[in-house]
């Protein structure tokens, strides 16, 4: 018998397949179908006190080996997103609810308001690559994140993840700083650029975005492992998932679940379905029962 | 999806799609637009794309709905046996009528500046719409909303082209879903069967930040 149900900090998933953060979460109904394509668990779009627009269109654009994005955290402010989490909080999945600030007082309003609409989970983004006084500025900074993480961790009683930068020198230092997180999530895309030479000028208008997709996975790994080797936390991994075999690397590494976003947008929602079936074939082939015996298995201790 | 470097990026259907030469049709909106209205002959033009679903097309006779520059995606559509039903806010907004044949055509505006004044769902009854092989529309989303309860058990297979906020175009950022589905991959043609009445369509939408907000005349 072949178990693919994980636990992370406690939440319980019937499958280690989560939804990133960014990717076809700003709208209750698409969350919803999300879920019932296969998803264990969705994390919300990144969601401030208020609301923001996001930059002008060009906010993306398509690479071979990944995706560059900078939508700029648009989203509709914390009051106006309860909604959208009531109506994909009926699926009786879990929701974790991602939320971005630049003080620690913020973060832990918004943390707290996610809790009273009921999601299970808080993701601290600390990480996005594309918005000035948010995200990576915040999150590159140990002292600061470490009066982020505690307030949050003062504030709510449901499990407290910080979404990392893989644009920090020293990934130690910021993760030390989160440590009184129940748990990290890694990575968030790496900051990159696309000049089109026949325009002579970057396609994004913001100039500079966030990679993700296959591109970065390689990145991905190596941050879960050393993280994974140095901190006892669990940990969601995060960057290129498009087949089992990736999310068995993460785990490998020492991911507990992890999340998947670009594939999403390459393969379409049934990409859920399509790594939950491939992950059993791959278990079963390799002698594997449950997914909790893979993890941490490539790290050298 | 069209760029002009600098200045931004919007989404836009092809008026013609036989043959080398393609077209797009742009209405004075927003700034994009506004540049696009700038260009030259000779001035290169930025594009990604095509994305989504087309319409299913037919030799046959067809009945075409648009509503104001919905008809910019339906003009393609437009052949010898067709029969337009071509509407829009006032006489001057009015596109492509000249395309149909000689009586083929109904027209109608909001003010009754020109032709019958009305929606085309007001005249749906008066004309036959079992002889055609196909119906298409696109136009207002209070306009479709409007023919789906007069099309969703006709004959004839019905199409609609949606609008909503297009963000990314390639079914990531959420903009443009209703009920779950991106109107950008899985839209923005949709067979009428396949549109719930109950959910979001001409009900509610997401604005440019992801606010939810209801949609009205």
């Amino acid at each position: 018998m072949i178990d693919l149900g994980v636990s992370i900090a406690g939440i319980d998933l019937e499958n280690p397949f989560v939804l990133a953060s960014g990717i076809l979460d700003e709208n209750g109904y698409t969350l919803v179908e999300v879920l019932r394509s296969g998803a264990s668990a969705v994390v919300t779009k990144s969601i401030g006190l208020e609301e923001r627009k996001g930059y002008i269109p060009p906010v993306v654009y398509e690479l071979p080996y990944g995706l560059l994005n900078a939508i700029g955290l648009s989203n509709p402010g914390i009051e106006h997103y309860s909604h959208e989490i009531s109506i994909a909080i009926r699926e009786k999945k879990p929701i974790i609810g991602s939320v971005f600030g630049s003080t620690p007082e913020e973060f832990a309003h918004l943390s707290s308001r996610m809790e009273d609409f009921g999601v299970s989970a808080v993701e601290l983004n600390l990480s996005c690559p594309h918005v000035k006084g948010y995200g990576q500025e915040v999150g590159s900074d140990p002292n600061l994140v470490r009066d982020i993480v505690r307030s949050v961790k003062r504030k709510v009683d449901v499990p407290v993840f910080a979404k990392l930068s893989p644009n920090v020198s020293d990934i130690q230092a910021i993760a030390e700083a989160a440590i009184d997180a129940d748990g990290f999530t890694l990575i968030n895309t790496v900051k990159a650029m696309k000049i089109d030479i026949y325009a002579r000028q970057p396609v994004l208008s913001n100039v500079y975005g966030g990679l993700s997709g296959s591109a970065i996975k390689p990145v991905g790994i190596r941050y879960v492992y050393e993280i994974a080797s140095n901190f006892d936390r669990p940990i969601f991994g995060v960057g290129g998932i498009t087949t089992a075999e990736d999310a068995v690397e993460y785990i490998m590494a020492g991911a507990s679940a992890v999340q998947v976003g670009t594939a999403v947008a390459r393969v379409g929602k049934r990409v859920f379905n399509k790594l939950i079936s491939e992950m059993r074939d791959f278990m079963e082939r390799e002698g594997f029962s449950k997914i909790g015996d893979m993890k941490g298995v490539a790290l050298r201790r | 999806m069209v760029w002009v470097p600098g200045v931004g990026e919007i989404p836009l259907s092809l008026s013609t799609i036989k043959g080398r030469r393609k077209s797009i049709t742009v209405k004075r909106y927003g700034i994009v637009s506004q540049a696009l209205l700038k260009y030259k002959p000779g001035d290169r033009i930025f594009l990604r794309g095509p994305y989504g679903t087309g319409f299913t097309l037919t030799e046959e006779r067809n009945l075409i709905i648009g509503g104001g520059s919905g008809m910019a995606a339906l003009r393609p559509l437009i052949n010898d046996k067709s029969f337009g039903m071509v509407s829009a806010k006032t006489g001057d907004e009015l596109l492509f009528t000249h395309e149909f044949k000689e009586n083929s055509i109904m027209i109608m505006t909001d003010d009754g500046s020109s032709g019958l004044k009305g929606f085309p769902s007001d005249y749906l009854e008066s004309v036959d719409i079992d002889q055609f092989a196909r119906i298409y529309a696109c136009g207002p989303e209070l306009m479709l909303k409007a023919l789906y309860h007069k099309l969703k058990d006709s004959r004839p297979d019905a199409e609609f082209s949606m609008e909503r906020i297009m963000k990314c175009g390639i079914g990531i950022c959420d903009s443009c879903s209703i009920d779950g589905r991106q109107i950008c991959v899985d839209g923005p043609v949709v067979r009428v069967g396949e549109i719930n009445p109950d959910g979001e369509f001409g009900h509610q939408k997401l604005d440019i930040s992801g606010r939810r907000i209801e949609i009205h005349l």
